[in-house]
């Protein structure tokens, strides 16, 4: 199943999540990210959507994954935060 | 004798043409190859320019665009869609490393803003930096800047708002529906100002280019040098606006 969210940063920008969630493993089947926020460098998401794929749909779960790879890529965002990523994945939830 | 930087007036282009220009010459600049550059220019036919991470369907309504004669592209900077009609673009190409540059990319949004704020001062228009990415008279915004950083290279781009034309622009821009609409014409108007609204004159964009680049030379104490784009800048414009810009894949690649 697809699902979309719209998400405001408090003091940031728009996150639109569209995200297929796969019921019976509870995990993240895609993801994509869009939205008017900058990150550096800008290819750094598609590799966050990547890491996504296939992660258990829990917040727990998608921190440790969203940190290790900010950090392991240098990604630096402005307008949004990894706990304003994490909520806007988060309020696809069915 | 204060720095020479490129000054670049490039008149009206298509959308895919300016952003193959903006890309080409922070592959030029990257190569050290030209100078540190300001580009001043306009938008022909008007157009839609997308921030990078937006999706164009869920942003643009391209038939609507299609039937008003509106190009529409996706830019390499992050940031939000914007109608580039009545308005002064500019970009600035500098190297990441160079010292009138502050590393952290907040603080370079607002020493270019600064520029910009400086520029508009010679129009007689007070404006203020507003974090992250504009720059607002009165609590309204004139000015949208955008930036990205590859291959050491800082490129900043962006808007000051001659005139605006928000009913237009909600045409060409997807809302949930009518409502929705007149709600958000609503708010623009009060959010949204321009050059004419201020002056309650019309500025031409001749002068409004003067008085950005005294700005320019204000703010990092450097000269600005009528040049034009080399011939290897030319021949990376045709290629990215063939191979990226005006291409299907990139445009809708989000």
């Amino acid at each position: 199943m697809r699902y979309h969210s719209i998400y405001k940063v408090p003091q940031g920008k728009l996150l639109k999540i569209s995200l297929v969630y796969d019921s019976p493993t509870r995990t993240i089947h895609q993801v994509r990210i869009t939205g008017d926020f900058f990150a550096y460098p800008e290819e750094a998401v598609e590799l966050i959507e990547q890491a996504l794929e296939h992660a258990i749909f829990e917040r727990g779960h998608l921190k440790t994954k969203i940190e290790t790879i900010i950090r392991t890529q240098k990604i630096q965002f402005i307008g949004v935060d990894p706990e304003g990523l994490i909520q806007a994945i988060l309020n696809c939830k069915p | 004798m204060s720095e020479q930087w490129r000054l670049l007036l490039t008149g009206g282009n298509t959308a895919f043409v300016n952003m193959a220009v903006d890309k080409a010459i922070l592959v030029a600049h990257s190569e050290g190859k030209v100078p540190p550059t300001v580009r001043f220019y306009s938008w022909v036919p008007p157009a839609i320019s997308i921030g990078y991470f937006q999706s164009l369907l869920e942003e643009i309504d391209i038939e609507a665009c299609k039937k008003l004669g509106v190009d529409y592209v996706r830019r390499i900077t992050g940031g939000g869609a914007v109608f580039h009609e009545k308005e002064l673009t500019y970009s600035i190409v500098i190297a990441e490393s160079h010292p009138l540059i502050p590393k952290n990319i907040l603080n370079s949004y607002e020493r270019i803003c600064n520029a910009l704020i400086r520029g508009l001062q010679q129009l007689g228009i007070h404006g203020t930096y507003a974090p992250i990415n504009d720059i607002v008279v009165d609590g309204k915004k004139i000015s949208g800047n955008a930036q990205t950083r590859k291959m050491n290279t800082v490129l900043q781009h962006g808007t000051i708002l001659l005139d605006v034309d928000v009913e237009t622009m909600f045409s060409l821009l997807k809302v949930p529906n009518e409502k929705i609409k007149d709600k958000m014409i609503t708010d623009v108007k009060q959010r949204v100002t321009s050059v004419h609204h201020v002056l309650g004159t019309h500025v031409g964009f001749d002068q409004i280019a003067a008085a950005m680049k005294q700005g320019f030379e204000e703010e990092f104490h450097i000269t600005l040098v009528k040049g034009s784009l080399t011939s290897e800048e030319k021949k990376l414009t045709r290629k990215f606006e063939k191979e990226c810009f005006s291409a299907f894949g990139w445009n809708h690649r989000r």
